[in-house]
């Protein structure tokens, strides 16, 4: 057939042999393999954290590898190293801080160790003795990032964030006072002292305190800080104060503060302001005054027992204190007495005025020399206003300065001369009795004693007939007089039974049985040992079931306890 | 008597051997992909057909490295307990094996988890890589020599059902997060498997350079000492 | 079957371990060296009973310290707890998780006891020169092997639990020396079975039948 041949005419295809497809799907595994590889490679390296080198005088309980970083109780980071710094004084802890913690690295960042720590203010950190010491971590509020820090070795008082504000203290010494004591107002605790430091000059201490919110709203400008430690006894011409703030002022020392009324109203104080640390409440409440007037007195007696600050009264009410108490001498006559100066503040005689009275007071005070020099001349010259040394205390012997008016004195003027302008004072009623010993010894040599003892002899006789008149008089006495004294004797009883009972009121509250510092601290000792009781029963279970800590008390299975 | 003239030489297809647990000598006819050969007499596995034997192999031994670095760098588990964590590798299990006193049993731990396994990868995967172009050189016999040793001694798959033990042994106390590091360990064994499973030994002696020269009938001659002969 | 069976050594050959290729020994007793793989050449395993032995008696020995001895100890608050390893197995029974307790049981104290009666059974019916179940044994020979390593179980596990607690002063776990003999009895046993030669088991057959005949 034609088309046999035609077909067989037919160029030959080149036959290409198939390319086999040498790669086989199994090299998909490795490839898959060096995938996940690198990812989770690449995922490492973009999840690495800084590291930060923080360096201790001792870290106790940090190992590398296992101590974490905390801060508010979330691990930020981990301690990578632990070695000796290059003088071998300090210890470096390197550790690596997580990604996201990262922002947290800034210049004022505060490191320290969390460990078991018992202090002024409490025992802290004993969860590390379960969980293991770990780093605590405090943020700052810089900006600059850092990478390398001192590692605190007490932890700080106030951590950042605690809301609140924190003020600076002057104080002349620092007294009971230390890191943590309390701050009170109005007796409650509101803050504490974070920080003490010698100031530059060396001559004052500058206590840095830090008071909680909402209560740091009540220190405004004008407030008053004073040292509440310990117990305030004060023992003057005014008398006996006994103060205290509490337990734990007494204990660790304390802090008060309040705001006088006198000071001006204002807004809550800044953050840092600065104030005066005073002794006590009474010298930090004092108002101030802000006239002043300065004047000397000369005595001719003992003035022993007199102390500076001892009250000046103007009939008994305080206008000043005593500022001075030394001595004068003329060397032409070799005339030496006593010299006391005193501060008057004429505004606490102008305080018991009332109404017009005090403003026309206010302003004579506060008015021309001339003017209070004519008052106080007339006064001195023409009332006779005169000074005189009183026993404040007959038990201390103390002495205050009293002003009284003494129309018979004799006449005297103010010594404007001298550059404290002395005031004129009379003799005081302080007995002197060594003086005047010989003088009674002469009186009693000059009575007729002979005389006398006649005398008595005659008397003794009517005496007696008296006496038998008056039995007679006494038998009627009984029957009426009697029932009454009854009476008043049995009232006089109660009274005292009373003032028994009041007195045995006071023992309790102070010293008593059931005094309720007493009663507190038996309270406290009861709770104390109640605990103990507990912490012996839990640590008996433990020792014999050390895996309940972790696990919890078992469910009862197969009968196994 | 067999004649030993009677068998043709340069016979590849047919190869003769004797069975390593019996010493019976037999031939081993051309098998079909996935086949295996037994000895008659006493049932040992003398050789298998894996299609593909190196590619496959060499493969699965590049992954097997690759996810072995995995299994020993990232960590295998960790714990959590009372605020407490801890994690380790396989190779930190070995390490506090050894810093708690035992180190015998420390040594032993990381030769069978970690020396012996990637001994056997490492040698396998340079075995593989140069019989690619034969003849092979010579001491690529000592290296699957090497591999063969190792191979009995990497135990992950036992590695892995120990971690499972110690892990509910650990779990009633506290709480165990499994780490990258075993599931790469899981992997690992797998891959494993595979390789030993594709890889034909036969097909490597084929393409390796004699030790005694070129010599490639059934049956050759010993030769007295190392080196190569004449 | 005998009729058509002929063994290596008896048709004067010998094989590589190695590399399997048949070859004409370069003299009896040093058969010499692998012409393809250049491996070292050996009729038998070399001293194939004696080092068995040997290996095996030392395993058994280790034995006994292995399961007397704890292998873990736990500390807790500062008092501590010593487990061996039917301590473990109990503790796992009883804590729930009875297949585990069933796993580290056949792991740790049936596969390893099994392994010296089996291997001793062979040692011993080899020398015997016994002939029956030459199949079976080759078989067990071969389970022998393959089980083997699963015995190092409880030595990992272990390994881990100590790795992994380590939470002073709560609770941490420290291995006991129980934890060495145990190891030993594993490798001791694996090492057995790796210089037991299984061909010995037809060697025996094969020289009854000659002296028979």
């Amino acid at each position: 057939m034609a088309e046999d041949s035609d077909l067989a005419k037919l160029p030959q295809a080149t036959v290409v042999p198939g390319k086999r497809f040498r790669v086989s799907i199994v090299w998909a595994i490795p490839i898959l393999a060096a995938v996940v590889a690198i990812g989770i490679a690449v995922q490492r390296i973009l999840s690495e954290g800084p590291t930060v080198t923080v360096v201790f005088r001792s870290a106790e309980g940090v190992e590398a590898g296992k101590t974490f970083v905390k801060y508010k109780d979330v691990n930020i980071g981990q301690v990578t190293a632990v070695q000796l710094s290059e003088d071998y004084s300090q210890v470096e802890v390197k550790a690596k801080i997580a990604k996201h913690a990262a922002g947290l690295m800034v210049e004022d960042a505060r490191f320290w160790v969390v460990k078991p720590r018992i202090a002024l203010t409490g025992i802290s950190g004993l969860g590390t003795l379960l969980s293991g010491n770990y780093i605590g971590f405090a943020a700052g509020k810089s900006d600059h990032p850092r990478r390398s820090f001192t590692g605190l070795e007490v932890p700080p008082i106030v951590t950042g964030g605690v809301p609140g504000r924190q003020f600076l203290l002057h104080a002349d010494t620092l007294g009971s006072v230390g890191i943590g004591s309390p701050i009170y107002y109005r007796r409650l605790p509101v803050g504490e002292v974070v920080a003490y430091d010698l100031a530059a000059d060396g001559k004052t201490v500058d206590i840095k305190i830090f008071v909680h919110s909402p209560y740091d709203k009540h220190v405004n400008p004008g407030t008053r800080f004073w040292n509440a430690s310990g117990i305030d006894v004060s023992l003057n011409a005014n008398g006996f104060d006994v103060r205290t703030e509490s337990l734990a002022a007494l204990v660790a020392g304390g802090l008060a503060f309040d705001t006088p009324v006198f000071a001006p109203t204002a807004g809550p104080a800044a953050a840092d302001t600065a104030f005066t640390l005073y002794g006590t409440r009474a010298v930090a409440m004092k108002q101030p005054e802000t006239v002043a007037r300065h004047y000397a007195l000369f005595f001719k007696e003992t003035v022993r027992g007199l102390s500076i600050g001892a009250p000046v009264t103007l009939f008994g009410m305080p206008v000043g204190e005593v500022t001075d108490v030394g001595l004068t001498f003329d060397p032409a006559t070799l005339d030496i007495h006593p010299r006391v100066e005193f501060t008057f503040y004429p505004e606490r005689m102008v305080m018991r005025l009332s109404g017009k009275q005090e403003v026309a007071a206010q302003a004579l005070a506060a008015g021309s020399e001339q003017k209070r020099y004519v008052v106080l001349r007339r006064l001195v010259e023409e009332r006779g206003l005169r000074a005189q040394l009183k026993t404040g205390s007959l038990i201390t012997g103390q002495l205050y300065v009293a002003f009284d008016f003494y129309p018979s004195a004799p006449r005297a003027k103010i010594d404007w001369s001298q550059d404290t302008p002395v005031l004129p004072s009379v003799e005081s009623l302080v007995p002197d009795l060594e003086a005047k010993l010989p003088e009674i010894v002469d009186k009693i040599n000059k009575l007729p004693l002979q005389a006398i003892a006649e005398d008595l002899k005659k008397n003794l006789e009517t005496l007696d007939q008296t006496l038998k008149s008056a039995n007679k008089l006494v038998s009627h006495v009984d029957t009426d007089v009697v029932p009454e004294l009854k009476g008043t004797l049995e009232e006089a009883r109660r009274a005292m039974a009373a003032a028994e009972r009041v007195m045995k009121g006071a023992e309790s509250t102070l010293v008593g049985p059931n005094a309720p510092t007493q009663q507190e601290l038996r309270d406290t000792l009861q709770e104390v040992s109640r605990t103990a009781r507990s912490l012996r029963v839990l640590t008996d279970y433990l020792e014999r079931h050390p895996d309940s800590l972790i696990r919890g008390k078992p469910e009862q299975k197969f009968g196994r306890q | 008597m067999y004649n030993l003239a009677s068998i043709p030489p340069r016979c590849l297809a047919v190869e003769t051997v004797a069975c390593p647990g019996c010493d019976l000598l037999q031939r081993i006819p051309p098998l079909p992909s996935g086949g295996k050969a037994r000895c008659p007499r006493c049932g040992h596995l003398l050789a298998t057909q894996p299609s593909d034997p190196l590619d496959r192999s060499l493969a699965l031994t590049i992954a097997a490295l690759i996810v072995f670095v995995i299994a020993n760098t990232t960590p295998m588990m960790g714990l959590s307990a009372v605020g407490r964590e801890a994690n380790t590798t396989l190779l930190g299990g070995a390490y506090q094996m050894w810093l708690q006193g035992r180190e015998i049993t420390a040594a032993v731990v990381g030769f069978c988890t970690v020396i012996a396994p990637a001994g056997y990868l490492a040698c396998m995967l340079v075995v593989l890589l140069a019989v690619r172009r034969p003849p092979a050189p010579q001491w690529i016999g000592e290296l699957l020599r090497w591999a063969n040793f190792m191979r009995p001694w990497s135990m992950n798959e036992v590695l892995m059902l120990g971690i499972l033990v110690a892990l509910v042994k650990i779990a009633q106390l506290a709480t165990v997060i499994a780490g990258i590091g075993m599931y790469a360990v899981f992997v690992l064994i797998v891959l494993l498997a595979g390789i030993m499973v594709s890889f034909d030994p036969r097909e490597v002696w084929r393409r390796v350079e004699w030790a005694a020269g070129e010599q490639r009938i059934p049956v050759a001659d010993a030769t007295s000492g190392p080196g190569r002969a004449a | 079957m005998s009729g058509n069976e002929l063994t290596a050594v008896q048709a004067g050959l010998v094989s590589c371990d190695t590399c399997d290729l048949l070859s004409r020994p370069a003299a009896t007793v040093q058969p010499g060296h692998c012409p393809r793989c250049g491996a070292p050449l050996e009729w038998r395993r070399h001293q194939s009973i004696q080092h068995t032995w040997a290996l095996l008696i030392a395993a058994a020995i280790s034995y006994v310290p292995a399961n007397v001895l704890p292998v873990l100890t736990t500390n807790t608050l500062g008092s501590s707890e010593s487990d061996t390893i039917m301590g473990g197995v109990i503790y796992l029974y009883t804590s729930g998780s009875w297949p585990l307790a069933l796993i580290v049981l056949i792991a740790s104290v049936m596969i390893p006891m099994g392994k010296i009666i089996a291997l001793a059974y062979l040692l011993i019916t080899v020398q015997r020169g016994s002939i029956k179940n030459n199949r079976d044994r080759s078989r067990l020979y071969r389970v022998v092997e393959l089980i083997g390593r699963w015995s190092m179980l409880d030595v990992f596990v272990d390994t881990f639990v100590v790795a992994l607690v380590q939470l002073q002063p709560l609770m941490s776990v420290e291995p006991g020396l129980g934890v060495l003999f145990f190891m030993s009895v594993v490798v001791l046993t694996m090492l057995a079975a790796q210089s037991f030669d299984p061909r010995l088991i037809w060697d025996a057959g094969r020289r009854r039948q000659v002296a028979h005949g």
